[in-house]
């Protein structure tokens, strides 16, 4: 501490220096202390390095025309040739808009619906029926898209959709409705099938966050006469909280990433003005034409774009007081 | 402590792993620099040694081991090579692609349509000199076809499948584009001659008005196939409708052979125009363009649709379960239908080359001339018949004139997946050397070309239609395919990520969204959305380029190059 | 304790009620929404290929065949790729939940002065992709390729999953660890004895998702192994049926069938959809049993103070 002082007090020209040099001392001696802490975490940091941060180099192919015959050194560059395909296609304001809003569909449906049943199935008394619905409930998830997408449009098909039937039986139509023939509907369309395929399987987590909370708490409200609605406002949210908080930030990092199987899968020509997102348009335009630049530069846009809402919404939370990522 | 131990013991091995894996030593991955002389392959001597070669086809189907098939298993007796195959599984350009980048190749690729990049990256080896010493039968089958495969410099690196040797031999069944109409309805109107698609129409809505449910579901008088990739199917009709075969998304004048696009042209609007009443008038399936492959096959094979246009080869699970189904006159039956009186019908494929597919050997494989000399015994006439007839007696059988023909219970036999399967015609039906057209003896190399095996194969009721319109064959009633030497235009060799590939895919995409909006329309509007699709269309960039591209590869071949690049 | 609940639930019985009641209507109705697809996908499994063309089952077959299931068992492929599945699954869970729970404990404590930059070095990566060619040349170069080790090592640590453990581990006292520390307890001790036990819900949790995530994974098959058949997984052999069908999706061999078919003269060869359902069905039950199992520790509450006593 006196020598910190020291340090300020003295020559101001060679603190630069000094502070690098206590910073190392710092670390030296902090790593010293905490070296069960380092051997713990340094192989996995290790790794880290060489998994995920190595093959980035790759990203430099955003900035060529890559042929894989080629190679990195041999393939020409274009600067931001690629970038300029993308963001300038006629079609990429679109492309944007049909992205954004599947994934802030998906994104809020898949937080309110997996939380509500994560809760509701933790009020369920009977164990035996609680632990059956559970379990049925992630079935969904382990059936491929190529399946569902197969379901999804037999149920909602014309003639003998079931959906169909059933709002025709239940007087809600006169007429069947041609549902994935309209494009204004493919956004809920593809919102429910991704929550009817997920949720179960995304409140798994808040169970086992509701599992954490205190019994006694419960116990505690009980005796003081909370009603039921009244201790899943008061209690179990609040100590899913954090939870909820940390997977949102993370979530909204996610915000180019709307999926790609359902929407593909569910695409028609009377639905694609809608249906098409970034993913598509980049199979379209890069992979098909064996363009791995494109693709690249696409990926790298979405990092951007990711870190910028990433880092505000860790920002926000800071600011909200609530939990953050980091 | 125990704990303690353990955890060291995990942090250890797993560093352990890591040392493994990054401390071996490269493995033969600068094959890729390998430019792949052949001159290795000179030393005469073969040896009969067992080796097993890995196979890779870029298109879907079921691995297998060559030698688990009855064929296979008479090649590697005589030449002691084995195939293992490997069927694309998930993109090709992603797996084509890591292979070229990484430089590690199976020993034998069929890069389907990402030929390009395995020529780009000289995965394959040039194949004159192994051809020349081990492969005289390879040679001489495709012996007319060599220059059209033969790369600007010099060298063959890949075989294309299928040339058509001595005479090319129409199906007898139509398995290509063609109006489809259910039996019934023309047997209701007692076999009319239809030629015209007012014709066709016509019929159709007659018969639906009459029938308006059929097994007690609503009757669906006309229907196609738009879906993802499939979407081709309903942007080609206008090409048939004005009488040219499926040359792609272009149209080639017989006389200057000029390639010019369709798709805005009056041929489209007539069909749309028709389409478009038709849905006025509640004629035209809703979910024509909402169906995928799966919901439109299931409605064919209901009987309740009265007609569509298709290729055949997409409906054949809903042709079979229309036979099993026991009511012939809920089958279908192909017709040569043109937009008016005067056109020629050109429905019927004329001979065919595809230049651009085929199958190479790569860098990486050893001893690369027991592939080929594997390949010179699979070429020759008799296993050629062994592969797309099977044995004689078993799978066919032969007359005194020399004809082959099947009997009932060999078409059974051979129609049979098991069978075709494990004795190999699956397998080496395609994806290998092989030719078509017709064997030295007259036979078609095709069983399903040959008359007399599609005669075997009409029971009563086919016989019924025959005779109404005074058929031996179903493919009667089309006219013969002229002859077209550039033939197939859509093989051109277009560059990925071109601008005439560019063009290509906006173009389709553009259809894809006009073409059912100008369907669908009110009739009243048909006019406004039709000029604003030609608008948009003629507009794209690079429509001329794409026009002259098709027109100079037209012409290119003509006078014998068809390694014609832009 | 017991008496003042009873107590209470009689006098509190009416609003009690209604809830349960709406509660139980709207879980059979979900349980009845979510068995749909997969008792389908059974039926459809169940009947005659040639009639599930024709559409329209639902839950019972219309032409009763055990066909397709043998079709799929007949496949030589299939033990072997279960072996694999298996091991990956096993493995790759093991290693991996146990190496993301020790990340998450360094990260969850307060006081390591790399907190901040390892979580962040982390988190970072979630939503950077350097693509595949550059992440296969890698690959290729540290000697993965072909070996079972690519199932495992480049995706042993999930960050979701680390942040995910350090949240727990976070919501647990502090003084737990700070009276085992007074008692000279060093991080291992404290990660092993305190942090992982009482975070099991989380590490349960955690299980499930790198199994089933394991389990399902087919593209590191695709890329990597596809040639070593020994290396095939259960996923990529369903994957293998899928892409025969009509419906295969991104794939450039869709693209190609119009010419390949016109060409090929062969009628396209479709696995039949009854043949792609029984490979669901075979898939997808080992890993759907999994669940189960781990369900005990988090359907039951865990209390703290229980876990202390």
């Amino acid at each position: 501490m006196a020598d910190a002082a020291n340090v300020a007090g003295t020559i101001v020209k060679n603190k630069p220096k000094i502070k690098a040099q206590k910073g190392l001392r710092y670390f030296v001696r902090k790593s010293i202390e905490q070296k069960e802490l380092l051997l713990m975490s340094m192989p996995f940091l290790i790794w880290l390095f060489i998994f995920k941060y190595l093959p980035l180099s790759g990203w430099l192919m955003a900035f060529q025309d890559y042929k894989p015959a080629r190679g990195f050194q041999e393939s020409e560059f274009v600067g931001f040739d690629q970038f300029k395909f993308l963001f300038q296609d006629d079609r990429f304001l679109q492309v944007m808009r049909n992205t954004l809003a599947m994934s802030m569909i998906n994104l809020v449906l898949g937080f309110v619906t997996a939380i509500t049943l994560a809760i509701l199935l933790n009020e369920l008394r009977n164990v035996g029926f609680k632990r059956i619905v559970q379990t049925i409930s992630y079935m969904p998830h382990f059936l491929s898209w190529v399946v569902v997408a197969g379901l999804v449009s037999s149920a909602l098909s014309v003639d003998d959709g079931i959906i169909n039937i059933l709002l025709m039986n239940l007087g809600i139509i006169d007429e069947p409705i041609m549902f994935l023939g309209v494009g204004q509907y493919f956004w809920g369309l593809l919102g429910a099938s991704e929550v009817w395929k997920s949720v179960g399987w995304n409140s798994i987590i808040y169970l086992a966050a509701i599992t954490m909370i205190d019994q006694e708490q419960y116990e505690a409200a009980e005796i003081d006469g909370a009603t039921r609605l009244q201790r899943i406002f008061y209690i179990t949210l609040p100590g899913i909280k954090p939870v909820v908080v940390i997977l949102m930030i993370m979530n909204i990092g996610y915000i180019l990433e709307s999926g790609f199987e359902a929407q593909y899968l569910l695409m028609n020509p009377m639905n694609m003005d809608y249906a098409e997102n970034l993913d598509i348009f980049v199979l379209r335009y890069g992979l098909r034409q064996a363009n791995f630049s494109l693709a690249t530069a696409a990926g790298m846009f979405k990092t951007v774009i990711s870190f910028i809402f990433l880092f505000a919404a860790n920002k926000v939370a800071h600011k909200l007081g609530e939990a953050r990522l980091f | 402590m125990f704990k303690k131990k353990a955890l060291l013991a995990l942090i250890l091995s797993s560093l352990f792993i890591f040392l493994m894996a990054c401390g071996g030593n490269d493995s033969d991955s600068s094959a890729g620099d390998d430019s792949g002389s052949s001159d290795d392959a000179s030393s005469g001597e073969t040896s009969n040694e067992p080796v097993t070669y890995h196979y890779f086809i870029g298109t879907a189907g079921d691995d297998i081991n060559a030698n688990e098939t009855e064929i296979g298993k008479m090649l590697e007796d005589e030449t002691g090579v084995n195939f293992q195959t490997e069927y694309l599984v998930g993109d090709l350009m992603e797996k084509i692609g890591v292979m070229v980048a990484g430089g590690q190749y199976p020993d034998v690729v069929v890069p389907d349509h990402a030929i390009e990049m395995m020529l780009d990256a000289q995965a394959f080896i040039p194949l004159n000199d192994l051809l020349e010493e081990h492969g005289q039968n390879i040679l001489a089958m495709y012996s007319e076809y060599i220059d059209r495969f033969t790369m600007p410099d010099g060298n063959i690196y890949y075989l294309p499948l299928g040339p058509t040797i001595n005479e090319h031999v129409p199906n007898p069944n139509i398995d290509q584009g063609a109006f489809w109409i259910q039996r019934g309805v023309l047997k209701d109107a007692g076999f009319p001659e239809i030629n015209t698609l007012d014709e066709y129409l016509a019929l159709i809505k007659d018969y639906a008005d009459k029938n308006p449910e059929i097994d007690g579901a609503r009757t669906v008088p006309f229907t196609g196939l738009t879906y993802d990739t499939s979407f081709f199917t309903f942007s080609n009709t206008p090409n048939h409708l004005a009488g040219f075969p499926n040359d792609g998304s272009v149209q080639i004048d017989m006389d200057t052979h000029e390639a010019t696009v369709y798709a805005d042209k009056d041929e489209a609007k007539a069909y749309l125009k028709a389409l478009n009443e038709l849905n006025a008038e509640g004629y035209l399936d809703q979910e024509m363009f909402v169906m995928n492959n799966d919901d439109f096959l299931a409605k064919i094979s209901s009987g309740r649709v009265l007609g569509f246009f298709g290729y055949g080869w997409q409906w054949g699970t809903a042709r079979q379960t229309l036979e099993e189904a026991g009511n012939p006159d809920r089958e279908f039956m192909a017709l040569p239908v043109v937009l008016e009186e005067g056109i020629k019908d050109q429905y019927l494929e004329p001979a065919a080359f595809t230049q651009n597919r085929g199958v190479g050997i790569t860098v990486n494989a050893e001893n690369p001339e027991r592939i080929i000399q594997y390949w010179d015994k699979l070429i020759q006439e008799d296993m050629q018949r062994l592969v797309m007839w099977g044995e004689e007696g078993r799978h066919y059988t032969v007359n005194e004139e020399g004809r082959f023909y099947q009997t009932p219970e060999q078409v059974e036999l051979v129609a049979n997946q098991d069978e075709r399967k494990n004795f190999g015609m699956t397998l080496f039906e395609w994806n290998w050397p092989r030719v078509n057209g017709t064997f030295s003896d007259g036979n078609a190399v095709e069983a399903r070309r040959q008359p007399e095996v599609a005669l075997e194969t009409y029971d009563d009721d086919d016989r019924e239609y025959l005779d109404a319109y005074g058929l031996s064959t179903f493919a009667e009633l089309f006219s013969q395919p002229e002859d077209r030497p550039w033939y197939p235009a859509w093989s051109a060799n277009i560059e990925q990520g071109s601008d005439v590939a560019l063009f290509a895919t906006r173009a389709e995409e553009l259809q894809k969204r006009y073409y059912p909006q100008i369907v669908l329309a009110n009739p009243d509007n048909f006019e406004a959305e039709w000029n604003k699709f030609v608008d948009e269309y003629r507009s794209l960039d690079g429509l001329e380029t794409y026009e002259n591209f098709f027109t100079e590869t037209i012409k290119a071949r003509l006078e014998g190059n068809w390694q014609y690049r832009n | 304790m017991q008496l003042i609940n009873r107590l209470k639930g009689k006098r509190r019985s009416v609003d009690d009620l209604i809830f349960d009641t709406i509660n139980v209507i709207f879980m059979i109705l979900l349980v009845i929404v979510m068995l749909y697809p997969l008792l389908n996908t059974v039926a459809i499994s169940l009947n005659a290929s040639t009639d599930t063309v024709k559409g329209g089952i639902r839950l019972i077959p219309r032409v009763f065949t055990w066909y397709n299931y043998e079709h799929v068992f007949t496949e030589a492929t299939i033990m072997r790729s279960a072996v694999t599945s298996v091991l990956r699954t096993v493995i790759g869970t093991g290693l991996g939940v146990m190496a993301s729970a020790m990340v998450a404990y360094t990260i969850s404590r307060p006081h390591f002065f790399l907190k901040k930059f390892v979580t962040i070095a982390f988190v970072l990566t979630m939503y950077m992709n350097a693509g595949l060619i550059p992440t296969y040349l890698l690959h290729r170069d540290l000697n993965l390729i072909g070996s079972f080790w690519v199932y495992i090592l480049p995706t042993l640590i999930g960050v979701f999953n680390i942040i995910v453990i350090r949240s727990f581990i976070e919501g647990l006292p502090e003084t737990l660890f700070e009276s085992a520390r007074m008692d000279g307890a060093g991080e291992f001790t404290q990660f092993f004895k305190i942090a992982l036990p009482l975070s099991l819900p989380v590490i349960a949790t955690v299980s499930l998702f790198v199994a089933v995530g394991q389990w399902n994974q087919w593209f590191d098959v695709f890329i990597y192994n596809s040639s070593i058949p020994e290396l095939s997984t259960l996923q990529y052999e369903l994957m293998k049926v899928l892409s025969n069908s009509n419906a295969a999706f991104g794939s450039g061999a869709g693209a190609a069938s119009q010419f390949a078919n016109a060409q090929g003269g062969v009628v396209d060869v479709v696995t039949p959809q009854s043949v792609r359902a029984a490979m669901t069905v075979v898939v997808s039950v080992p890993i759907i049993m999994v669940y189960p199992f781990l369900q005990k520790y988090f359907v039951k509450g865990l209390t703290i103070g229980g876990v202390k006593g």
